[in-house]
């Protein structure tokens, strides 16, 4: 008898563990159909997101979205072999870097979207910024929609720029540079610009930009050891070893703590991070990004996915959602409650947007900014190999040429380069 | 016991063994093809400059945190083994972070350590002791993720030697000190043999988990700067997760696996108990 129900008890524990495994997202007979999402957006901005999925779900009664949100790590680690077990949700963001839709691609874990078009429940793929749309687009197939789309911009303080006789906040690299050593203050450990270079949105690219530098060229080919490469890198690695305009090894994290802490005078970040600055009673200035050594504007986009899983149960719900949160209306609403500029061309001259000053001023560095390693194969190793590495070294006061080469050949091994 | 059996196959054995064989592949999480590549991820592994500086940062990291943790946990024993108030609040301090979690000690220490922000940084720049980059300087990292380890481990070894000495016959140690011994002859030759099985017990876990630390280096340093921190599991985790190369963070698994296997041997022939001590 004992034995019996040892087995059985063995066996129910089995049986639990096993249909533990297998969750989904099935609808109840009758009931709407029930369609989970997972994302990672935990920042200031998530109302935003909450408020979509609300509408979402207040126009659409025949369908019940839940979104569930969990740090992106928690994301990285779950997702993929609950996509591959059929056991994950039906949508989900699977990281805040675009590059990662790739692998999910490759292992035939996301749902190509059909449902595009101009119509009110289609994904109005004419009317997303095109940068985001090529992003998300694999041998002509779409395979994500973009969550958001933010640019960075400059934000400053304006009692410490008070403070050092700054009149108004830098509009070209040179006096960007000039600024961050005057607002420098190691006696009161006070930093000029706070430069992240680790689990963070990448800043050091754009500081590339803006003296004439870049990181891969068309063929995919590191040009770090290049002559313009080298010299990109040149006058702010030695701002930051030298000058100490900013801690060297700051992770996204650490620099936001350093700017809201009054600490720090210049940061540059996207618009999720403004409600934060605000809230730690930072006397907050938010100006564009200076414009390059050759007088051009440039800044970093930044755009996570949102993708369907390959094996969602409700295929066609999950793309008519998709398409909701790319909307016109729900896009308009999100700009205005979170100051994040607009993923729609058809709202970029929205006048109700640009009277908001802070979403004026991301918007209107949406036409000229850069993704960070767009379609580079194995941009995510690129990364975590190359080039966090190298501005890890060369901020520490390594040899320039030397890391820029050690880093070049990483990258190119990396990417296949050939050339 | 078929149950138990099963469930053991289910979560255990099996994913043992499919680990070893897609190690034996060029593994990817659902892609429509894994082409077998033999040990070709071992070999990788043998020209990877990233693993080989993971297995020196883990075996150094373990080897430190293991001798001071087993010495420092033996004299924390020794020196709190009495039943006074005070003895009972000293010795439940040092037990407090074992059950702390390990995710929430490190966000604690890395706050703690930031040199601009923390409250380490605050109190040398009030006494105007130099800077310094506990978690972001390479030659530091590492030893300080060591030095928070051992804070978080110590009171769980003192108090699992401490119920060993207390095992000790009171006539043993009697007998001792009517032949003469003094203090240090006593703990030398009569209290570690006398718990030599629980320091064997104790040297065996905690170097299993050192072999294996993962969350508080992810949550301290990522594993920089610049890898500086990087351990086996940080890598595995890495390839796995981010690069999504299963093949080969399974090779790394089955690495550090045979070096757990051989370590613990080797910790069990030394240690062995023997009646003739």
């Amino acid at each position: 008898m004992r034995k019996t129900i040892a087995s059985l008890a063995g066996g129910a524990l089995l049986l639990t563990a096993l249909t533990g495994c297998s969750g989904g997202s099935d609808s109840s007979a009758g009931g709407p159909t029930e369609l989970t999402v997972w994302t990672g957006f935990t920042g200031g901005d998530r109302p935003g997101y909450d408020q979509i999925v609300k509408d979402f779900n207040a126009s659409h009664p025949n369908v019940k979205v839940k979104m569930v949100v969990q740090p992106w790590d928690t994301i990285t680690q779950k997702l993929p072999s609950a996509w591959l077990t059929g056991s994950g949700p039906d949508i989900a963001a699977p990281s805040f870097d675009p590059n990662v839709i790739a692998n999910y691609v490759k292992t035939g874990s996301v749902l190509p979207l059909t449902a595009t078009g101009a119509g009110t429940t289609e994904i109005n793929t004419d009317q997303i910024a095109p940068t985001l749309v090529k992003e998300y687009t694999y041998d002509g197939k779409l395979y994500a929609v973009p969550a958001n789309y933010a640019t960075l911009s400059l934000y400053y303080n304006k009692k410490m720029f008070a403070a050092a006789g700054i009149t108004s906040p830098p509009s070209t690299v040179t006096e960007l540079l000039a600024d961050a050593k005057k607002l420098t203050n190691p006696a009161k450990k006070q930093y000029g610009l706070v430069l992240a270079d680790n689990q963070t949105i990448q800043m050091w690219p754009i500081l590339q930009w803006l003296q004439g530098g870049d990181i891969v060229d068309a063929k995919n080919c590191s040009v770090l050891q290049s002559a313009a490469g080298q010299a990109s890198l040149k006058p702010w690695a030695d701002a930051v070893a030298k000058d100490k305009i900013s801690p060297v090894g700051l992770t996204g994290a650490s620099a936001d703590a350093l700017f809201s802490g009054g600490k720090a005078a210049m940061e540059m970040n996207g618009p999720w991070a403004a409600p934060g600055y605000k809230s730690a009673g930072i006397d907050l200035g938010v100006a564009k990004i200076p414009v390059g050594v050759d007088g051009k504007a440039v800044t970093l986009g930044s755009t996570a996915p949102l993708a369907v899983s390959a094996k969602t149960k409700h295929p066609q719900q999950a793309q008519e959602f998709l398409a909701y949160w790319t909307s016109k209306a729900a896009q308009k609403k999100f700009s205005l409650a979170t100051g994040f500029p607009t993923l729609r061309t058809d709202l970029a001259t929205d006048p109700q947007l640009l009277a908001n000053p802070v979403i004026a001023t991301f918007t209107a560095q949406v036409p000229d900014a850069r993704l960070y390693l767009p379609r580079v194969p194995q941009a995510t190793q690129v990364d975590t190999n190359g080039y966090v590495p190298l501005i890890g070294k060369i901020t520490r006061g390594e040899d320039i040429g030397a890391q820029t080469a050690a880093a070049g050949k990483t990258i190119d091994g990396l990417t296949g380069c050939s050339s | 016991m078929a149950p138990s059996l099963l469930i053991l196959g289910v979560f255990v054995v099996y994913p043992i063994g499919i680990s070893f064989w897609y190690s034996l592949h060029d593994w990817t999480i659902g892609a429509p093809e894994q082409p077998f590549v033999g040990l070709d991820n071992y070999r990788a592994l043998a020209s990877d400059t990233q693993f080989r500086n993971a297995l020196v940062n883990t075996l150094e990291l373990t080897v430190v945190s293991v001798v001071v943790l087993v010495v420092l946990g033996l004299a924390l024993a020794l020196a709190l083994i009495g039943e006074g108030r005070m003895t009972r609040v000293v010795r439940s301090a040092f037990f407090f972070p074992t059950i702390v979690s390990l995710t929430s000690i490190g966000l604690v220490w890395r706050f703690l350590l930031d040199p601009d922000l923390g409250l380490v940084g605050g109190i040398s720049s009030a006494l105007h002791i130099p800077r310094v980059d506990w978690l972001q300087s390479t030659s530091l990292a590492l030893p300080t993720v060591i030095f928070v380890d051992i804070w978080k481990n110590a009171g769980f070894v003192m108090v699992i030697l401490l119920g060993a000495l207390k095992a000790v016959p009171a006539e043993r140690i009697e007998a001792a000190r009517l032949d003469g011994a003094g203090r240090w002859q006593l703990v030398r030759h009569i209290l570690v043999p006398s718990i030599r099985p629980t320091l064997l017990f104790a040297t065996l876990i905690l170097t299993i988990q050192s072999l294996q630390l993962f969350d508080l280096v992810y949550v301290m340093t990522g594993g920089g700067p610049l890898f500086a921190t990087d351990t086996l599991v940080n890598q595995v985790f890495r390839e796995g997760f981010v690069n999504f190369r299963t093949g080969y963070a399974s090779a790394i698994s089955w690495v550090l696996f045979v070096l757990i296997m051989l370590v613990s041997a080797v910790q069990l022939r030394v240690f062995r108990y023997d009646d003739v001590d």
